[in-house]
């Protein structure tokens, strides 16, 4: 087994022992990449000079003999929306092709306060608005399980590197499903955070209000490390909690004895395919038959949620897409005649269409006198929304559903039909409305051989329970495919 | 519903070429159309949640953090000091 | 046919905070271009704000001096749209929820009082500044002013007069200035103000149409854009037209304005609650103690001063207008010293001038109440004469001394002993026996000569009204 595919766990121990260096782990990654990322289109920017240095940096503490993070020496990608300084942030388009942030975000500051590798800059539908990766500006990402099918989106590069051991672990975004959907489509696993516990300084925004950055791995262990790395109180975020964390490995015992876990019937509706309920009903069966318990319940609101999702969403966005003017920063047209002139065409040039239409929804349901019967109704269905999770949350520990309704789709087969697209996110949008944290573990391959997603959705703050579930899953089913073999 | 897609997009300040209108404009009716299912929702208000209160930042001012050139250096035109844009007349 | 006026205001003013509103930068103006920035105020992506407590604390101030109700739980919203100077190509403002709302200002137009409803007082960040440079084709980006805050005061329809305008704004900047939260300095374009007019005929009980101005730049320029407008609608109206609802542009040099756009083209500035921000909540006990702490505000001055302190109503006025002048006023008056009509009068006359002079404040000499007091007070008790007294005033402030020792020094102390000043009208009535003469042929102007020769020969430090006395009743025996 080479050390690229290895978990972050497995490489950790190997450094303390000594048995490998930061540097030989690193090599490793690297070889990797050169040797599959042509195939696999992970990543938009490679950062292999800083990464040795920061890898020699880590060796020589490690000689040293100096006290290090667990995770320190680990190889770590990071999706592109995520503001490293001195390092092209492009958001997967052109209007930021060629903006380098003077700031690190939060997040990359604290990868980089334990020790963490950062290998480059993962590829993901433009501005984190698709499901596929195909938005993207400069690449399209294929799926490591099949390499003519996407990764999911919008952090597919992430969920692709992750699977094809491009990168040990991975930073997503998550704004309605971009993590656990990508993750569920790739065979890996993807924890989408309580909204405010991992700071946003420093993500470019999407929808603020939904927004969460998070880990993806190939194991529930690496998983639960390296939120435990990002999660945290941070002032540069007016919206980031204040509260004390446990430690997120410590309770991981692979117990599910008498795990309630809830099981609503509206996830399991006729959109979603039947290859994908069998396998969620297969690894339901297998914790029951471990001593959880399953309960069905009903989460009647589940049916608006998508509508809510995208007016929320597009109209945040539409604010929040508005800098991107081509004055400060970014890409800016060529020949105008006006500054009006200059806004539109930069604007025009710089988006993608998926951009462009979801700022013209945003724009639209903000508009004079559509702001009640859209924006309005939607914040008020959130509430209700999130009255009814925590109604449910009284009687269960988890909610389990499947991620997406289906499993990776062929390049190109959706780009033409955006409600099709959107349809995917159908099953994770409800946990970012309300807020909640939800993972997405592998649960088996449907007949064509893909993954299927296993989503586990708790209460807010609820990470650590979620981490035990999955954990015990991972362990009932004797650990989780590996890195991918390409072929 | 129909919507009025040169309007939204002269808001958006996004530009649409004349051929491209009916595109978009199916595909924005469509979405509407999506998310117009969202049910009317009673009995709640949107106030804001005394209980989702945020710490006020100390009035306490840092000088010197970053450099005029290292702000600056992603602006697409620059010239004494300042970004450049076309000519704008109120 | 009369027309009455109608008038609303929307004043900006910055606040003299340390730090911008939603980022550590510092809130300085007048430095070089593109200095006082940092990723947050410019906008770059990925960043966020993080609201300065201290404004809030600022806004609640106003609030409470205007008579508000304060909003204990309030939010921020968004307000989108794309120009230059804004670099988020949205501005955090507060829409439905203001900080303070419901509240009223008196003001005095020509001697009679007025209340003029507050409506609100919201907080918002500045925009930067756009550069111009007839020279150069395209225009300059100047980001240091963008998050500067501000706080927005809008008054209700209530004024009816240009006068009445200039007198709330200027009873708005006295406020400011009061409360120490604004540096109100027009010229740097620290208080801005939007101006509504309508016009309708007298007697009339419905609003007319209203048109707002911007681009305001001075309470002067205020009332010259109010009577302007006005008198537009009125030409309009009586030529049989009818008041569009537009925004007009103010342009102070040529006295007019120009239409900035109809309402067809008004904004749709698309406002929604600021997701990058939580809640805003002051406890009872916050919105208490910033009441407590405010300073008495001029109104309630200018009444002391009249009634408790026996001042003229104009003096009050001049001396409440200045924080400096009231404040060195005051604290003269708390040590008892001089009476408060003498202080006004010196604080009115030479203080006044030495600061115009000067354009220095008078907290900032070596004038302290003090020294002040205790001036005033020796020629009260005739000590030393006005003349004297204004050479001491001088000696005060060039040679940082206490008045005693310049009276001792300059051996001022006036001589108001009978009998010292009998012996030197004896001298003087002997050695001008001619005017002595005169006097008594009728000629009373000689009085004056002796009086004068008294004065010389006492080097001018025989009070000159017993030295008077003394020599009329000398020439009578």
């Amino acid at each position: 087994m080479e050390l690229y595919q290895k978990s972050a766990v497995e490489l950790s121990a190997m450094l303390r022992r000594k048995d490998c260096s930061a540097r030989e782990i690193l090599s490793s990654v690297y070889a990797r990449i050169d040797g599959a990322e042509d195939r696999v289109g992970a990543y938009v920017t490679l950062t292999r000079e800083k990464a040795f240095e920061q890898a020699d940096a880590v060796d020589a503490k490690i000689a040293a003999g100096e006290q290090l993070h667990p995770l320190a020496g680990i190889p770590v990608g990071v999706k592109d929306n995520i503001c490293t300084k001195g390092v092209a942030t492009t958001c997967s388009s052109r209007m930021l092709e060629n903006f380098v942030p003077p700031y690190n975000a939060t997040v990359v500051e604290r990868l980089m306060q334990a020790g963490m590798v950062m290998t480059g800059k993962l590829n993901m539908d433009e501005f984190a608005m698709g499901s596929s990766c195909e938005t993207s500006y400069f690449k399209k990402t294929h799926n490591p399980r099949d390499l003519s099918r996407v990764p999911g989106g919008s952090s597919g590069g992430s969920a692709a590197a992750v699977a094809s051991g491009e990168a040990v672990v991975a930073l997503g975004s998550d704004t309605g499903g971009s993590i656990r959907q990508p993750a569920a489509y790739c065979g890996v696993v993807g924890l989408k955070p309580t909204y405010g516990t991992v700071s946003r300084y420093g993500l470019v925004a999407f929808a603020s209000s939904l927004d969460q950055i998070g880990p993806m791995a190939r194991t529930v262990t690496d998983t639960a490390m390296l939120y435990g790395v990002l999660c945290g109180h941070d002032r540069m975020d007016a919206t980031s909690v204040l509260r004390e964390y446990p430690s997120f490995t410590s309770g991981l015992d692979g117990n599910v004895a008498g795990l309630r876990i809830g099981v609503p019937r509206e996830y399991f509706s006729a959109g979603v395919d039947a290859s994908v309920k069998e396998k969620v009903q297969e690894a339901l069966s297998l914790l029951e038959r471990n001593g959880a318990v399953i309960r069905e319940i009903s989460l009647p609101n589940t049916d608006g949620a998508l509508a809510a999702y995208y007016i929320l969403a597009c109209a945040e966005a539409s604010s929040n897409l508005a800098r991107f003017d081509g004055v400060k920063y970014g890409y800016r047209a060529k020949d105008y005649t006006s500054l009006n002139d200059m806004y539109e065409k930069t604007r025009s040039e710089g988006f993608g269409d998926e951009v462009k239409r979801r700022i013209l929804l945003g724009t639209f349901v903000l508009s004079s006198g559509y702001y009640d019967a859209y924006y309005k109704k939607a914040k008020l269905f959130q509430k209700k929304l999130s009255a009814e999770f925590e109604e449910a949350f009284a009687d269960c520990d988890v909610i389990a559903t499947p991620t997406a309704p289906n499993t990776a789709f062929r390049i190109g087969e959706n780009v033409d039909d955006p409600l099709k697209m959107y349809a995917s996110d159908v099953c994770t949008v409800t946990v970012n409305i309300a807020s909640l944290p939800a993972i997405s573990v592998p649960c088996g391959v449907d007949a064509a051989g893909l993954p299927v997603g296993l989503q586990l959705i708790g209460s807010r703050y609820s990470e650590q329970t979620l981490l035990r579930a999955a954990f015990g899953y991972e362990t009932l089913v004797g650990g989780f495919d590996g890195v991918a073999a390409l072929s | 519903m129909k919507i009025d897609i040169r309007h939204i997009a002269k808001l958006s300040k996004i530009r649409i070429e004349d051929q491209e209108i009916p595109k978009f404009e199916k595909d924005m009716e469509r979405i509407i159309g999506m998310v117009e299912q969202l049910p009317d929702i009673s009995g709640m208000d949107l106030s804001p949640n005394p209980a989702d209160a945020m710490q006020l930042r100390e009035d306490v001012a840092v000088s010197d953090k970053y450099t005029r050139n290292e702000l600056l250096a992603n602006a697409p035109q620059v010239q004494a000091g300042c970004i450049v844009v076309p000519k704008t007349v109120e | 046919m009369k027309y009455e006026t109608i008038v609303g205001l929307e004043v900006h003013a910055e606040l003299s905070t340390d730090s911008k509103i939603y980022c550590d930068c510092k809130n300085a103006f007048g430095m070089e271009v593109n200095t006082q920035v940092c990723p947050i105020c410019m906008g770059m992506p990925g960043t966020l704000p993080t609201l300065n407590k201290k404004v809030v604390e600022y806004a609640v101030k106003m609030g409470h001096a205007l008579g508000c109700t304060i909003n204990t739980v309030s939010k921020q919203d968004r307000k989108n749209y794309f120009y230059p100077d804004l670099p988020k190509a949205y501005q955090i403002s507060q829409s439905d929820i203001p900080l303070c709302e419901n509240g009223s200002l008196t003001i005095l137009v020509d001697g009679v009082e007025k209340t003029i409803g507050v409506t609100r007082i919201h907080i918002e960040e500045d925009a930067g500044k756009l550069l111009h440079d007839d020279s150069f084709a395209g225009s300059l980006v100047d980001l240091n002013r963008c998050g500067v805050p501000l706080i927005e005061i809008v008054s209700e329809p209530d004024m009816r007069s240009s006068a009445d305008a200039k007198a709330y704004l200027e009873t708005i900047r006295e406020i400011l200035m009061y409360l120490g939260i604004s540096d109100c300095k027009m010229q740097e374009g620290s208080i801005r103000c939007d101006i509504n007019v309508s016009v309708r005929k007298e007697g009339d009980t419905q609003f007319g149409t209203r048109v707002e101005m911007k681009n305001v730049n001075s309470f002067s320029g205020a009332v010259r854009a109010i009577e302007y407008e006005a008198q537009r609608q009125i030409e309009v109206l009586e030529a049989g037209g009818t008041i569009s609802q537009e925004t007009r542009r103010w342009d102070d040099a040529q006295g007019k304005n120009f239409l900035l756009r109809s309402k067809e083209d008004a904004h749709d500035y698309r406002y929604f609650p600021e997701p990058d921000l939580r809640t805003i909540v002051i406890s009872p006990e916050e919105v208490a103690r910033l009441k407590d702490e405010l300073p008495e505000l001029p109104n309630k001055k200018l009444a002391r001063y009249v009634t408790e302190l026996g001042l003229s109503q104009k003096d009050a006025a001049l001396i409440v207008e200045n924080l400096d002048k009231s404040m060195l006023f005051d604290e003269t008056v708390a040590l008892g010293l001089c009476q408060p009509k003498n202080l006004s009068n010196w604080i009115l006359g030479d203080i006044s001038k030495y600061m115009n002079e000067t354009s220095r404040s008078i907290l900032d000499t070596p004038l302290t109440p003090k020294r002040l007091g205790s001036l005033i007070q020796s020629i009260e008790q005739g000590k030393i004469s006005n003349a004297s007294g204004k050479i001491v005033f001088d000696a005060i402030l060039h040679e940082d001394k206490d008045p005693e020792t310049v009276i001792q020094e300059k051996r001022m102390a006036q001589v108001s002993d009978a009998d010292a000043l009998t012996q030197i009208a004896q001298q003087v009535l002997q050695a001008n026996e001619k005017s002595v003469t005169d006097y008594k042929n009728g000629k009373t102007n000689a009085l004056g000569f002796l009086v004068g020769q008294c004065m010389k020969l006492s080097k001018g430090q025989a009070n000159p009204a017993m030295m008077k006395e003394i020599i009329t009743a000398l020439l009578q025996q």
